[in-house]
C-alpha cells in the first residue's frame, strides 16, 4: 500500500489534491481513500489531506500517521512547529517540496533524513493557470510518483474539478498543467527514483516496533479541566506565516496618504515617526488588499519564499 | 469515489424525498451543499428550506412527515442535542421521517471528530439507528431505512449514522444503484395514519393527562420498534436480492470460530479488523462483531453471535460519565440470563475521533486472553499509548498546567 500526504493552506488545494491521486489510482484500478484533516475551515490555515492506494482492500481509516510520501505544497509550512509536515515520514520514503530549491539544497535547508524531490509547482500554477492554486498540480505529481497512468491523471482531473468549476477553459488549463507536472517531476539523479521503488515496495507499518499502552492517570480539575493558564501567548502565534505573497513598499512613490493603513483588515500597517507606513510581517496575512487600495505605485507583492530567500 | 456525506446525499436523491429542512454544521454540511447543488441544477426536485435552526429544522422535516410527504433531514454533534426535544416529538407522531446524524463529539472541550455521544443520547427517543462502517452502507442504509421507517408494522423515525471526517469527508469506491431499481425496492409512501387531506381533517398529536393514554402511546411505540427486528430481515432480504449487498442487524468477520471477540461500531470497526487479521497471523483466535441496527436492539442475534465465546471485549467508542461504555451496559443486560455467557471486558475508544492504535488493539486481545484464566474482566479502560500521552504532557505544558 502507498499512503501518501499532502500539506497545504487552506486555499491552496491539498484536499483536491488528495482526490484527484485518489481518482486517478481508481481508474487504474486500485483501492483507493482519500481524507482531509483540518480545523475549523479558514483560509491560509495548514491543511493535511491522505491517500491510501492499495491493490488490496484498504483496511485503514483516518490519519496517516507514517507516510510512504509526503507533498510539501507550501515551504513555509517545513518551518511550522505546530504542522511539522515531515513528522512520521518513513526512512526511505519521498518528501516531494514545492521550491525554488534543488533537492540537496531543500535537504540542507531543512534538514531532512529522507529522499527530497523538488519542483516549483507555485510558479507552475501562475504561469499556466494564473493563481496559486496548486491542486491539480500537486495531483499529478504524486501521480507520477506513484506510477499512475497519464490517461488516469487526465480522466481525474476532469472528474473532480468538474464537480467545483464550470469554467471550461479554466478546467483546460488544470489538465495541462497537471500533466506538465506529472513529466516535469522525473528526478534529475535516477539513482532516487530507483530508491524509491525498492524501499517502498519493502516498507511495511506491521513491523515497526510496538509502543507501551498504559491506562490514564486520575488528575485533579485544576490540571483536567480544559482551561489554559498560560497568560500572554497569542503574540506568540505567528500568524503571518499563512502568506502566499507579502506587501512590499516602494517610498518613492509614497504619499503617506495612509490608505493602506485604514484598509488592513489586520491591524498590521504601524507608521513610523515620519509619517511612513510599515508593516508588521509577523502578522501580516497577505491578503494584500493594501496592494489593492494603494492610489500611487508604492504598494507590490512579492512571493513570499522570494522574499525570504532575498532577506537571507 | 464518493464521500460518506456525497453517499448520504445519493441515498436522499435515490429516495425521491419530497421534503429537505436544512441547517449547516460541521462535518455534515456537505449533505444538505451536495443536495442542494442538485436542486439549483435540476437534478432533483424536492423542496429544500433552510431554516433557523435544528429545533426548527426537525420541527419541519417531522411536520412534512406528518402531512404523508417523505422527509430528510442531517445533523451532527450541537445540532442533534439543540433539536432533541423534537427527537421525541417526531418519534411520538409515528411518522417515518428519516435523518442523518453525522457524529462528532460533544462540547466541552469543543471538537470536530467523531464519537458516539451525540447519537447515543437518542438511543431512547424512539428513533430507530442504524450505524454504518463504509460510504457504500451509508447510502444503501438511507434507502433500506425508509423501507424499514415506513412499513405500517414500524412507522417510526429513524438516523442513519455515520463517522464525521473518517467516513463523511473519506471518499472509497461507491456503486451508486439505478433509480429503477431503487423505485422497485422503496414504492410510493401512502401513509394511512398521518397524513393531509383537506376534505379529511385530523388533529395530531394529542394531548393526554392522566398516565392512561401516555402509558399506552409510548407502549405502542416500543412495541412498534421491536416489530422492526423482523422487519428489517425482511427488509434485508430484499435489499439483497435487489442489489447483492447484504446488510445483516450486525456483522461477523472472523466470528464463527473465534474463541474472542472485539465488538464495535461504525468507522472504527474497519481498524478492528485489520487487528483481527494481524491477532490471526499470531495464531490467536480472534473475531470481530460490529453492531450496525442498535435500536431495536437485536437481542437474539447477539446472543447468537457471542454466546458461547471464551471472552468478549466491548470497545466503546463513547462515555456515560459515571457509569461506562453505554454498549457494554447493553450487551451485558443481554446476557445476564444466559448460562453460556462469555467473559465481557470494556473498553473506552476513540473519543473525539483518537486513533486506535494497532498496539491497543493488542493489548485489548491478550486482555481478553489473561481474563479468561483469571476469570476478571477488570474494570472499563480507556488506554493511551506512551507516544500520545508524552504528547498530552506536552500540551498541558504549553497550557501551564505543570
Amino acid at each position: 500500500m502507498y499512503r501518501l500526504r499532502f500539506h497545504g493552506r487552506g486555499g491552496q488545494g491539498a484536499r483536491v489534491a488528495s482526490k484527484v491521486l485518489g481518482t486517478a489510482a481508481f481508474l487504474d484500478g486500485y483501492y483507493a481513500q482519500d481524507f482531509p484533516l483540518y480545523g475549523a475551515e479558514r483560509r491560509g490555515a495548514p491543511v493535511a489531506a491522505s491517500t491510501r492506494i492499495a491493490e488490496e482492500p484498504i483496511m485503514e481509516r483516518g490519519v496517516i500517521p507514517e507516510p510512504d510520501i509526503e507533498i510539501v505544497m507550501d515551504e513555509t509550512l517545513l518551518q511550522d512547529p505546530l504542522t511539522m509536515p515531515l513528522s512520521g515520514l518513513k526512512p526511505g520514503g519521498i518528501a516531494i517540496i514545492n521550491t525554488t530549491h534543488s533537492p540537496a539544497e531543500a535537504k540542507a535547508e531543512y534538514k531532512i533524513n529522507a529522499n527530497v524531490l523538488t519542483l516549483d509547482i507555485t510558479k507552475i500554477g501562475l504561469d499556466m493557470l494564473g493563481m496559486p492554486i496548486l491542486s491539480t498540480l500537486a495531483g499529478g505529481v504524486a501521480a507520477r510518483i506513484v506510477g499512475l497512468s497519464e490517461d488516469s491523471l487526465t480522466e481525474a482531473v476532469e472528474k473532480v474539478l468538474s464537480e467545483i468549476i464550470t469554467d471550461r477553459n479554466l478546467l483546460d488549463k488544470n489538465v495541462a498543467a497537471a500533466l506538465y507536472c506529472f513529466n516535469a517531476i522525473t528526478p534529475a539523479e535516477t539513482e532516487t527514483e530507483t530508491k524509491i521503488e525498492i524501499e517502498l515496495k519493502t516498507s511495511d507499518t506491521s513491523k515497526k516496533k510496538s509502543s507501551k499502552v498504559i491506562s490514564l492517570p486520575f488528575e485533579p480539575a485544576e490540571v483536567s479541566s480544559p482551561a489554559i493558564n498560560a497568560t500572554g501567548n497569542t503574540p506568540l502565534r505567528m500568524t503571518g506565516n499563512w502568506r502566499v505573497f507579502r506587501p512590499v513598499w516602494n517610498y518613492e512613490a509614497c504619499t503617506r496618504c495612509m490608505i493602506c493603513v485604514a484598509r488592513c483588515p489586520d491591524g498590521c500597517i504601524l507608521v513610523n515617526e515620519d509619517g511612513y507606513p510599515y508593516p508588521n510581517y509577523d502578522n501580516c496575512k497577505g491578503c494584500l488588499i493594501c496592494v489593492e487600495e494603494c492610489p500611487t505605485s508604492t504598494l507590490g507583492k512579492v512571493m513570499e519564499v522570494h522574499a525570504k530567500n532575498e532577506i537571507e | 469515489m464518493l464521500t460518506g456525506n456525497a453517499a448520504a446525499a445519493w441515498g436522499v436523491r435515490l429516495a425521491e424525498v419530497d421534503y429537505i429542512p436544512v441547517y449547516p454544521i460541521t462535518p455534515q454540511t456537505e449533505i444538505i451543499e451536495t443536495l442542494a447543488g442538485w436542486i439549483a441544477n435540476g437534478v432533483i426536485d424536492s423542496k429544500y428550506v433552510t431554516m433557523d435552526s435544528e429545533h426548527s429544522m426537525l420541527t419541519a422535516a417531522g411536520s412534512a412527515s406528518a402531512t404523508g410527504a417523505r422527509a430528510f433531514t442531517a445533523t451532527s454533534s450541537q445540532g442533534l442535542l439543540y433539536g432533541f426535544e423534537m427527537l421525541y416529538a417526531v418519534a411520538g407522531w409515528r411518522v417515518p421521517l428519516v435523518i442523518v446524524n453525522v457524529s462528532r463529539g460533544l462540547s466541552s472541550p469543543i471538537t470536530l471528530e467523531p464519537d458516539h455521544n451525540d447519537v447515543l443520547a437518542a438511543r431512547d427517543t424512539g428513533f430507530l439507528q442504524i450505524h454504518c462502517e463504509t460510504c457504500q452502507e451509508v447510502l444503501d442504509s438511507i434507502l433500506m431505512a425508509y423501507r424499514l421507517a415506513e412499513d405500517e408494522r414500524v412507522l417510526l423515525p429513524i438516523i442513519v449514522n455515520l463517522d464525521g471526517f473518517y467516513l463523511s469527508f473519506t471518499r472509497e469506491p461507491v456503486e451508486v444503484p439505478d433509480v429503477e431499481q431503487v423505485r422497485n425496492f422503496l414504492p410510493l409512501y401512502q401513509p394511512k395514519h398521518a397524513y393531509f387531506r383537506a376534505r379529511q381533517p385530523m388533529a395530531q398529536s394529542a394531548a393526554v393527562l392522566g398516565g392512561l393514554g401516555y402509558s399506552y402511546f409510548k407502549y405502542q411505540m416500543h412495541m412498534a420498534s421491536q416489530n422492526a427486528l423482523a422487519v428489517y430481515k425482511e427488509v434485508c432480504d430484499e435489499f439483497e436480492t435487489g442489489f447483492g449487498r447484504n446488510y445483516d442487524t450486525m456483522e461477523g468477520y472472523m466470528l464463527d470460530d473465534a474463541d474472542y471477540v472485539l465488538v464495535m461500531t461504525n468507522s472504527f470497526s474497519t481498524l478492528g479488523k485489520a487487528a483481527v487479521n494481524a491477532a490471526r497471523e499470531r495464531g490467536l483466535k480472534v473475531g470481530l462483531l460490529r453492531l450496525r441496527l442498535l435500536r431495536p436492539f437485536p437481542v437474539a442475534d447477539l446472543k447468537a453471535a457471542i454466546g458461547g465465546k471464551k471472552a468478549v471485549a466491548v470497545i466503546d467508542q463513547n462515555i456515560s460519565i459515571g457509569k461506562g461504555g453505554i454498549l457494554h451496559s447493553e450487551i451485558a443486560s443481554c446476557l445476564y440470563n444466559d448460562k453460556q455467557r462469555p467473559l465481557l471486558l470494556s473498553f473506552i475508544a476513540g473519543l473525539g475521533g483518537k486513533n486506535i492504535s494497532p498496539d491497543e488493539f493488542e493489548f485489548i486481545i491478550n486482555k481478553m486472553i489473561e481474563g479468561e484464566d483469571t476469570e476478571d474482566a477488570g474494570t472499563a479502560q480507556l488506554l493511551y499509548t506512551d507516544k500520545e500521552w508524552q504528547e498530552m504532557v506536552r500540551l498541558k505544558g504549553m497550557a501551564g498546567k505543570e
